[in-house]
């Protein structure tokens, strides 16, 4: 199990600024403006089977199709059931389920809601419909963990590669900007914006085009006052069970804006004894909630592709005792 | 590879909560269905479900408030205070690290979404209440379990539909069989909803009265809910502390259709019993009960007997069907599979299909065992499920030795 996965191709889908173009036209809260992805799904994708998509569904299949051209993955008949998809998520389209819902409450009858759009109100619609348009049989999954799905998503697939046989597997997260997802932020944290995009990894066996590998992946749970000893917990363990020091670790990559349990920088940094670069590029950004992870990862395959001797480490932690971390570099 | 043994069960079913009495009731046959009233259905045509209106989750759980987390994840929460009381599990004696939990839904807190959507509707977004947005995230689900039992190992929601607790299941199993984990409480958890209901109607697949899965005029599901959460543990800790073992999990299949988001696929699924009949070294011939996905849509029901029949070939064991007694508690479907194939290999009986009356000359060879529990000797079963998105998983049991 503790064989190192080449990360072999990723992409991400970052923001572009913020260009209105996709802003709705619900009033939305005060605060920060958001940050927002320019993807055109349909001219990327072209419309066939397309029609149906949500924000969230689109972005997750032009993210997996990226990254498994980035990795120059070839699936063909003889390896499709071999590769797979396992996303991370929050609650699945904040806005399609709410929306659905909601036709229940002002439709005449409450039952005159459209069955077309009833896939998109189950969580694991993206990673089917990635699946669909990539023709991928192997093993799909959606994990739902918030801030910390990157890393369930992680641990999911790595287990599906050695106990599933799997030889690829693309792991990550997006997230859509709704008026339901930005009202949420404001509601539950004034301060905090709200932003959208995502990655996806490819993972593979064997030495990678990139020479990036997952070296490790761990996840636990801390009840409230608990939760910085659990993440503790998980920063030793992915140390551990990679078999690298501690003061190898040249960067701390965490997650989302502070939870009211202290920082996961302080976390780590007392584990590490040391006290390695940070950087925080979701938090940065606003509540990325299941992209969190994902937009780590790839802030640190950005520096690993500058400065390929770095070894990071990506944090994450929820508001509800949730925590994980991970370990990327190069295997020595 | 260590071996896993299932050591305590806790179903919170609309037939029963706890497990003898989800016991006495499978082998009674006893319906679970009745008017949904957790919502108003008055504006429906199709008015019944599988509500657990017997749920007093103040009395379920004993660390977590109950102020502080949605339905389902209550559900899931209860679920696994049973299994663990069940299995005798002993807090104090456990590693917290080696311990975890891992929740299958389809729809994680949908009664709290449908909350706050009512919110939205009656005075904007900015009415949404706070304390629901917090409750609202479906990996709560896996974080009320872990909060409940003082677990600190992995506490993961797995979110593929209507497969979702045999995912849970098989991933729980492999953290136990690969040596890192000591005992998981997996399973699922979802809550009867409005928006479920009207989708599963406007599609055409909510059946009026009573789901009658294999029957030639069966007509569609009917919406359940509940939690369903086994104890899953090494089986040489068991040992060591002498706890029974209603059942050995021998391992399980999971495959993608990538097809169509909603139809099944028969060959899809046929793979998908091979893939978990290598993963668990059984034959076709070993298995002696399946507990079938089952769900009383005629397009289910046809592809699974389809590729029963496939893999099996015309002395394919008993399929029946649980979904007519609980109907599609979603996410906790196959979990409540697991619990009922558990039970069938430590009591001897077969499950019913309930509520059946006429054949399907479509495939005559499947025997859902109509309306009437059966001895019989069960010593390897396996647990079907199916889901949206193409998500087939399949878990495998047998009798402990």
């Amino acid at each position: 199990m503790s064989t190192a996965l080449a990360i072999s191709g990723w992409h991400r889908l970052g923001p572009a600024g913020g260009t209105g173009a996709a802003l709705p036209d619900t009033p939305l809260p005060p605060g920060p403006p958001p940050v927002l992805v320019d993807v055109d799904v349909r001219a990327r994708l072209g419309r066939k089977g397309t029609s149906f998509y949500d924000r969230v569904t689109g972005f997750a299949v032009v993210a997996c199709d990226a990254a498994i051209r980035d990795a120059g993955l070839l699936v063909d008949d003889g390896n499709r059931a071999r590769v797979g998809i396992v996303l991370g998520t929050t609650v699945g389209s904040f806005r399609s389920t709410s929306d659905y819902s909601r036709e229940t409450l002002v439709q005449q009858k409450p039952y005159l809601v459209n069955p077309m759009l009833f896939p998109n109100t189950v969580m694991n619609c993206a990673a089917g419909q990635a699946a669909i348009r990539l023709r991928l049989r192997g093993v799909n999954a959606t994990v739902a963990g918030g801030r910390i799905a990157v890393h369930h998503a992680l641990r999911f697939a790595q287990n599906a590669m050695d106990r599933m046989a799997m030889d690829a597997m693309l792991v990550g997260a997006v997230e859509e900007f709704s008026p339901h997802r930005a009202w949420n932020a404001h509601l539950t944290s004034p301060s905090t914006g709200t932003a959208e995009g995502g990655a996806v990894f490819v993972l593979e066996r064997g030495p990678a085009r990139t020479g990036v590998h997952l070296l490790g992946v761990a996840a636990g749970f801390g009840w409230r006052e608990r939760a910085p000893a659990a993440l503790g917990g998980c920063v030793a363990r992915v140390l551990a069970e990679a078999g690298v020091a501690s003061r190898a670790v040249s960067l701390v990559v965490t997650g989302g804006a502070e939870t009211g349990l202290g920082s996961e920088y302080a976390v780590a940094a007392d584990v590490l004894s040391t006290r390695p670069r940070h950087l925080a590029p979701a938090a940065e950004l606003g509540e990325c909630d299941a992209a969190t992870g994902a937009l780590s990862l790839a802030a640190a395959l950005e520096v690993l592709a500058r400065e390929p001797d770095t070894v990071a480490l990506f944090t994450a932690a929820g508001p509800d005792g949730g925590v994980a971390a991970g370990l990327v570099g190069r295997p020595r | 590879m260590r071996r896993v043994a299932v050591t305590g069960l806790g179903p919170v079913s609309s037939i029963g909560i706890g497990v003898e009495a989800f016991a006495a009731a499978l082998r009674a046959g006893r319906s679970g269905i009745s008017q949904v009233t957790s919502f108003d259905v008055s504006g429906f045509p199709h008015r019944n479900g599988g509500e657990v209106p017997g749920f007093e989750p103040y009395a379920s759980v004993r660390r977590i408030d109950p102020a502080e987390w949605g339905r389902s994840s209550l559900f899931a929460a209860a679920a696994a205070r049973l299994a663990a009381d069940d299995g005798g599990f002993d807090e104090a004696g456990a590693d917290p690290a080696r311990t975890g939990a891992v929740i299958g839904t389809t729809s994680g807190e949908s009664v709290v979404m449908e909350q706050l959507t009512a919110d939205i509707v009656e005075s904007g977004f900015a009415a949404m209440r706070p304390r629901l947005l917090r409750i609202l995230p479906a990996h709560r689900l896996a974080h009320a379990v872990s909060a409940e039992l003082g677990l600190a190992g992995e506490s993961m929601t797995v979110a593929t539909a209507c497969s979702a607790s045999n995912y849970a299941i098989g991933y729980a199993y492999d953290l136990i069989a690969t040596g890192r984990a000591d005992v998981m409480f997996a399973g699922g958890a979802d809550s009867v909803c409005r928006w479920a209901h009207a989708g599963f109607f406007r599609l055409g697949a909510l059946t009026a009265d009573a789901c009658t899965p294999f029957d030639r005029d069966r007509s569609g599901i009917l919406t359940g809910e509940g939690g369903a959460v086994l104890m899953l543990e090494d089986l040489e800790h068991a040992r060591r502390r002498g706890a029974r073992a209603y059942a050995e999990m021998l391992g399980y299949g999971l495959n993608c259709d990538a097809k169509h988001s909603v139809a099944p696929d028969a060959q899809s699924i046929a793979e998908c019993m091979r893939i978990a009949h290598r993963n668990a070294d059984v034959k076709p011939s070993d298995v002696d009960y399946i507990c079938a996905h089952g769900t009383g849509t005629p397009a289910n029901d046809s592809v699974e007997a389809r590729a029963v029949l496939e893999v099996f070939g015309p002395s394919a064991p008993p399929l029946s069907s649980i979904k007519s007694m609980i109907g599609h508690t979603m996410g906790a479907a196959s979990g409540f599979g697991a619990i009922a194939t558990s039970l069938a290999i430590r009591d001897g009986f077969l499950p019913p299909t309930i509520n059946y009356a006429t054949p399907d000359p479509e495939f005559t060879q499947v025997d859902p065992v109509p309306n009437v529990a059966r001895p019989a000797t069960v010593r390897v079963a396996q647990n079907n499920g199916f889901a949206f998105g193409g998500n087939n998983a399949i878990t495998l049991f047998g009798a402990p030795e």
